[in-house]
């Protein structure tokens, strides 16, 4: 707040973010708050309980959905998050940045039962396609390549999240100053050696977010999942279909809250660090500096 | 002591650099001595950076070829090479303390932590940071910053240093301290040091040589006196000290001089062995602090020009006097300030100077 501020406005604008903040979380909270609720959802008496969550060990199709959707995520992250890092790096270094970013980007505006559909038809066409070429050669090696797979959930996710973890790399990047990879060049290192050492420790916070919101994305991904994902299936798949079919089972809330608090956990746990870490890093130069004056 | 019948420490020849239809350096050829302090000076843009980031390696040459110490580089990336740079500004680790910073290139040549960690005291102590070994560098000022670059350099024993407008982030003040111990560090370590720089100031305080570099073209290259007092181009002229130029008009040659009408006077000029033809219009250059003024008409014929007074400007040490000739010229004539007798705005004054100090250009 500077002198002149009126304190009134300012005490405003904080009540403003504050709601913007509520809104945003109260569904969440809204789903922590009833997991919690012995009488499940919709039910006028509040009883506290843990026992939903003691039953999603029981509950097979939860934990074989949980299970399937962290190795898909997982994959996807480490296929996902070096492309758009390379991918960010190639955009700083170019000099016409407008169609590759256009390029990069492009998958962000279409809507997902678009592509998603796309991929499917795309996917089964190329099939097609390679059993036919197996047949010919007399050989089923290639039939199953782009039958509807864990692959091809992969790539229709790859492509949904790349654009998502560029911007986020990207983002850091900015701030990176490119006289620091040529100074480490000068001074004999070459040019992994210098992203290894220089680039990478400063973009890491980056790296680290892009992570963390692919592996949200996944999790949170229906439309892409459902079309490609072949015979598995994955956390918001199982509750969207339980919520159509049978309305949600107490314990699905508790998955769902757990989901949402390890998603906030991670993100507020890499803020926290970075900030924590920056700042402890900065007091502890300038104690060791203390005797000194510039 | 410089030595400059030793082969030279970079040579380049005949070097080009496009961008697409830009042309940032053309045909550009210099030879730098080992143990020379070489600057590179010009205008911004006029491709001096650009020739040194090829000299490091940072550009590959579109024509041309690099030597260093005989042998061509070209092709070879900036770690390949026997040089080392100190950038503008921003070129420090921001995540490594002073001594990491100092020590990143033993680190990567594979040198133990010992050894390292002496020669790192030994470059601290060189640029006067021991006690500073263990900050980070946004705990320092601009000038220590530029000072830890340095003993980065140093540190590596490379013995050609190339520095890219390595004061142009720092304070009048500092800038010129900084040149004096850049200069007293080259004198130390007795490597080749490539600077660039658009201070002529910086220039002339560092350098042994200077080469003026405009538009992609080299334009002059010669020792310091020798730019600042005979300069060969009138763009150097212009550029380099405070220079009055003059256009003129041959009107007669006789021996070793010329005679040149510039503004209804007629000047005589030595004509330094150049080619010049009756009727050819030529640039005259006369520093400004060789420049005398007056109110009386008793001068040398051929060495003073009439005008009317119009200012001064005073600058602390030295007033500028403003004198327009009847072509419309502005010429200044600077002396030191001792007094404060000006003559009013519009009075007649003639200006003079010593046979020998106006130098004639034809380009």
């Amino acid at each position: 707040m500077d002198d002149y501020a009126n304190p009134w406005l300012h005490r405003l604008k904080w009540a403003y973010l504050l709601l913007v903040v509520l809104t945003l979380m109260a569904p969440v909270l809204y789903v922590m708050w009833i997991s919690f609720n012995a009488n499940g959802f919709g039910a006028n008496a509040y009883d506290f309980t843990w026992k939903w969550y003691g039953l999603i060990l029981s509950d097979a199709q939860l934990i074989g959905a949980l299970r399937w959707t962290l190795a898909l995520a997982l994959v996807v992250t480490a296929i996902t998050v070096p492309m758009a890092l390379v991918a960010a790096k190639h955009y700083k270094a170019t000099r016409n940045k407008l169609f590759p970013v256009f390029l990069l980007l492009a998958p962000l505006f279409v809507p997902p039962d678009i592509l998603g559909s796309a991929l499917l038809v795309s996917f089964k066409n190329a099939n097609l396609a390679f059993v036919w070429l197996g047949d010919r050669l007399g050989t089923e090696a290639f039939d199953a390549w782009f039958r509807l797979s864990f692959l091809t959930a992969v790539i229709g996710l790859v492509i949904y999240t790349m654009p998502y973890a560029f911007v986020v790399i990207l983002i850091t990047m900015g701030r990176y100053r490119a006289e620091q990879t040529e100074a480490a060049r000068a001074c004999g290192a070459n040019g992994w050696r210098a992203f290894r050492d220089i680039e990478f420790p400063q973009i890491r916070p980056g790296v680290l977010s892009a992570c963390a919101f692919t592996v949200i994305l996944v999790f949170n991904e229906y439309t892409r999942t459902s079309l490609l994902k072949g015979g598995f299936d994955t956390f918001t798949t199982v509750l969207i279909s339980q919520m159509l079919n049978t309305g949600m089972s107490g314990q699905s809330y508790a998955m769902s809250a757990m989901v949402s608090f390890v998603a906030i956990a991670v993100i507020g746990t890499i803020i926290l660090v970075t900030l924590i870490r920056s700042e402890a890093l900065a007091r502890e130069a300038r104690a060791k500096a203390e005797p000194v004056m510039s | 002591m410089l030595d400059r019948t030793a082969a030279p420490a970079v040579e380049v020849r005949g070097l080009t650099k496009t961008y697409g239809p830009v042309t940032a350096l053309r045909d550009v050829s210099v030879s730098i001595a080992a143990g020379e302090y070489f600057v590179l000076l010009g205008p911004s843009g006029g491709g001096k950076t650009t020739l040194l980031r090829a000299i490091g390696g940072f550009h590959r040459p579109t024509a041309g070829e690099i030597l260093l110490h005989g042998k061509e580089v070209g092709h070879l990336p900036p770690d390949k090479r026997p040089t080392t740079m100190v950038f503008q500004a921003y070129a420090l680790f921001p995540h490594m303390s002073v001594a990491q910073n100092v020590g990143y290139g033993l680190k990567v040549a594979g040198l133990p932590k010992a050894q390292i960690a002496d020669k790192v005291a030994q470059a601290l102590e060189m640029v006067s940071l021991s006690p500073f070994a263990d900050r980070r560098p946004h705990e320092l000022s601009g000038g220590q910053q530029q000072r830890v670059q340095l003993a980065r350099a140093f540190v590596l024993d490379r013995d050609i240093l190339l520095l890219d407008e390595p004061l142009a982030a720092l304070d009048a003040q500092l800038r010129k301290d900084m040149c004096l111990e850049l200069k007293h560090l080259q004198e130390k370590v007795g490597i080749t040091f490539i600077h660039v720089t658009h201070n002529q100031e910086e220039a002339m305080t560092v350098a042994d040589r200077i080469a003026l570099i405009a538009n992609g073209d080299l334009v002059e290259y010669g020792g310091a006196r020798d730019i600042y007092r005979a300069p060969d181009k009138a763009f150097t002229a212009g550029f380099v000290g405070e220079n009055n130029l003059l256009a003129g008009r041959v009107a007669g040659l006789s021996g070793d001089s010329v005679a040149v009408d510039v503004a209804d006077a007629r000047l005589r000029i030595d004509r330094r062995g150049l080619r010049v033809a009756e009727g050819q219009e030529v640039t005259l250059s006369i520093r400004s602090e060789a420049v005398r003024l007056s109110r009386d008409t008793g001068h040398l014929e051929g060495q003073s020009i009439a005008g009317t007074y119009t200012e001064s400007v005073y600058l602390g040490l030295t007033t500028s006097h403003r004198v327009r000739l009847s072509d419309g010229t502005e010429m200044v004539a600077r002396e030191i300030s001792e007094r404060d007798d000006a003559p009013a705005p519009g009075t007649p004054v003639v200006l003079s100077w010593a046979p020998g100090t106006a130098r004639l250009h034809v380009e």
